[in-house]
């Protein structure tokens, strides 16, 4: 049975619209993740989820019921702010049994989850403390725990690691996927970091201004995307795109011409402009004269240690490679390059979906 | 901040001195006079050093029922704040928290009610009041005194909940929480400042007030305020038993002021969100 289902759910505040019928099936116990930009609408899709904020259109379920007008206490969801949200005038005790008490679970049990919570995240000795004597990364953990108590039928996190300074950020991140490991429970996590979408979702859901572009698993989103907004959004340094005419069975743009790979058939019609795209690391460094070499001038290096991002001139597009560091070259030196032909994207330029199959 | 250097410290401590005095002067008058015999009352020079009488204060809850009279007032006074606490609060929560472009008009609204000169109404209210049966009783009071009461506390308040995060509010709703309970269990306590200030303007407001209470109060409901004035007639101004009745009436402001004080810190909400 699917954990939360969303149906061409829409949200509008006015005349505005922010969400455009998103389709989602989430599994139990599967670990999703809405990725996108800040204002996409993944942050207002979660918060229909919590019941933060009413749903405009379309219908959303949890645990097979429709919650489209069910209040945000009665959907057994526990929720992690991205500010925290932690009730301030009560210590890390009092901020979990808060989120106890509705459940009427008797003292002695409340104290049993409040304990092995605590031991889990390691709260033990900040039980007694406010919110305002902890760390953030401390109150990260707390309000964590006050989600976990409950036992919830589906956690719901909204950007928790933005606050975090960037090694803290690593630490939690992993703490969080340790977790969902352990308990087992549907998660619906919101974040513009790609990095912790790809290291932690079963599966990510990539949003833009309110439509979903594409929904796969990390590896599906970083090896096919959809569309050339997916292409770039995914991967560090981001994908290479260049704007190609086809001719004539080739791709043709100013300095470059490679044969259109087999793999695309008959998708590509003759004159038709088309976006080829490419990794930094699929970019290779060959002899002059190995076949598909091209020339390339080097306009800057960026030294990585165990690589080097080399910023190539092909005619007059700007192309990223990344180079074992033993192959970088200095700025101002020609070198030749060849594209992988395997690892090429194909996207058409006016809708800026993708060609392959 | 740097540390102070000598000079500067007793320059600090000399204009606290002054100040000190100005706001004391006034106080000490009342304390000695209701202590002075009445033939030194009016001494001059003044007489600094005399040996104290408590025959004013005798005089005063022998002649009148004094003791009656503060009753009423703090039956006056706690009730309208109470009163203006509960509903303003209610009110203040709603306009921080209802997003309407109309909302900036209700509250102006609201406090325009303090707008109005005292003296316009006293005449209506008095009717009003005659007619509901009403004139003479402390019930009377509470409502006119809650009317400019309310509006004052609506926006203190008002204030105090816009600085209380929203967030909070939503956390308390998914950790299964409804609308009051999350009013009272959250919201509330962090706006506990704005409310001891609330109950300090509120109460010493109504124990303070002397117009409404002369004219729409008799024998039964009397304040202290007025009664005090009674000692004030055409033929003589019993100055000692004023004093006395003045003095008793500036306890109860102190013991509640202090009392909401502990209330009175900053950062409550420190340390909930980012």
């Amino acid at each position: 049975m699917s954990a939360i289902t969303l149906h061409n759910v829409v949200k509008k505040y006015g005349a505005v619209q922010v969400v455009h019928g998103v389709d989602l099936d989430i599994a139990e116990g599967e670990f999703v993740v809405l990725l996108g930009p800040s204002g996409c609408g993944k942050t207002t899709t979660l918060r229909m989820v919590a019941g933060l904020e009413d749903v405009s259109g379309g219908t959303l379920s949890i645990g097979g019921q429709v919650v489209n007008d069910v209040a945000p206490k009665d959907r057994g969801v526990a929720m992690v702010f991205q500010n925290y949200a932690l009730y301030p005038h009560m210590s890390v005790r009092q901020n979990m049994e808060f989120a106890l008490r509705p459940m009427k679970l008797g003292k002695a049990e409340m104290d049993r989850r409040i304990a092995q919570t605590a031991g889990i995240l390691g709260l033990d000795a900040l039980l007694e403390r406010r919110p305002a004597q902890l760390s953030g990364g401390q109150r990260q953990r707390v309000a964590m725990g006050r989600a976990m108590v409950r036992t919830p039928k589906v956690f719901l996190f909204d950007e928790p690691l933005s606050n975090l300074d960037a090694k803290l950020r690593t630490q939690v991140r992993w703490e969080i996927g340790k977790l969902h490991q352990r308990l087992g429970t549907t998660v619906l996590y919101v974040t513009h970091d790609q990095v912790e979408a790809m290291t932690l979702a079963d599966k990510i859901v990539i949003m833009r201004d309110g439509h979903v572009e594409q929904v796969g698993t990390p590896e599906e989103v970083y090896a096919a995307p959809k569309s050339t907004f997916v292409a770039t959004f995914i991967g560090s340094p981001s994908m290479n795109m260049i704007e190609t005419r086809a001719t004539g069975g080739r791709l043709v743009a100013d300095g470059l011409s490679i044969p259109v790979p087999t793999r695309f058939g008959d998708r590509v019609k003759d004159g038709q402009e088309v976006t080829l795209g490419i990794r930094p690391i699929e970019i290779q460094r060959v002899a002059e004269n190995a076949p598909g070499a091209m020339a390339a001038r080097v306009e800057v290096t960026e030294y990585l240690g165990n690589e080097a991002l080399l910023d190539l001139r092909v005619g007059s597009h700007d192309l990223m490679a990344e180079v074992p560091a033993d192959q970088r070259a200095a700025p101002g030196e020609t070198v030749h390059v060849r594209l992988n032909e395997t690892a090429l994207h194909l996207f058409d330029t006016r809708s800026g979906r993708s060609l392959a199959q | 901040m740097n540390k102070l250097s000598t000079r500067q410290t007793i320059l600090i401590y000399l204009a606290l001195g002054v100040v000190l005095i100005v706001f004391l002067m006034p106080i000490y008058l009342i304390a000695s006079s209701s202590l002075k015999p009445s033939p030194i009352m009016f001494q001059k020079p003044p007489a600094f050093l005399f040996a104290p009488t408590f025959e004013h204060y005798q005089d005063l809850f022998a002649m009148r029922p004094f003791g009656k009279f503060i009753l009423n007032s703090l039956i006056v006074a706690l009730g309208s704040t109470a009163f203006s606490l509960t509903i303003g609060s209610l009110a203040a929560y709603a306009i921080s928290r209802i997003r309407h472009k109309r909302m900036n008009d209700v509250a102006f609204w609201i406090l325009s009610m303090r707008m109005f000169p005292p003296i316009a109404v006293v005449v209506p209210y008095y009717i009003i009041f005659k007619t509901a049966g009403l004139l003479d009783t402390p019930l009377a009071l509470i409502i006119v005194y809650s009317t400019a009461n309310i509006p004052l506390t609506v926006w203190l308040m008002k204030g105090f909940f816009d600085e209380v995060p929203i967030a909070l509010e939503e956390a308390a709703a998914v950790d299964g929480y409804g609308l009051l309970e999350t009013f009272l269990r959250v919201t509330l306590p962090l706006a506990a400042p704005g409310l001891a200030v609330s109950a300090v303007f509120c109460f010493i407001f109504s124990w303070n007030e002397f117009l409404f209470a002369l004219m729409l109060t008799g024998s039964e409901a009397q304040t202290a305020t007025v009664a005090v004035m009674s000692f004030w007639s055409s033929d003589a101004v019993q100055w000692g038993r004023i004093m006395a009745g003045s003095f008793i009436i500036l306890i109860p402001g102190v013991i509640f002021v202090l009392t909401c004080q502990r209330w009175l810190v900053r950062g409550l909400t420190m340390g909930s969100v980012k």
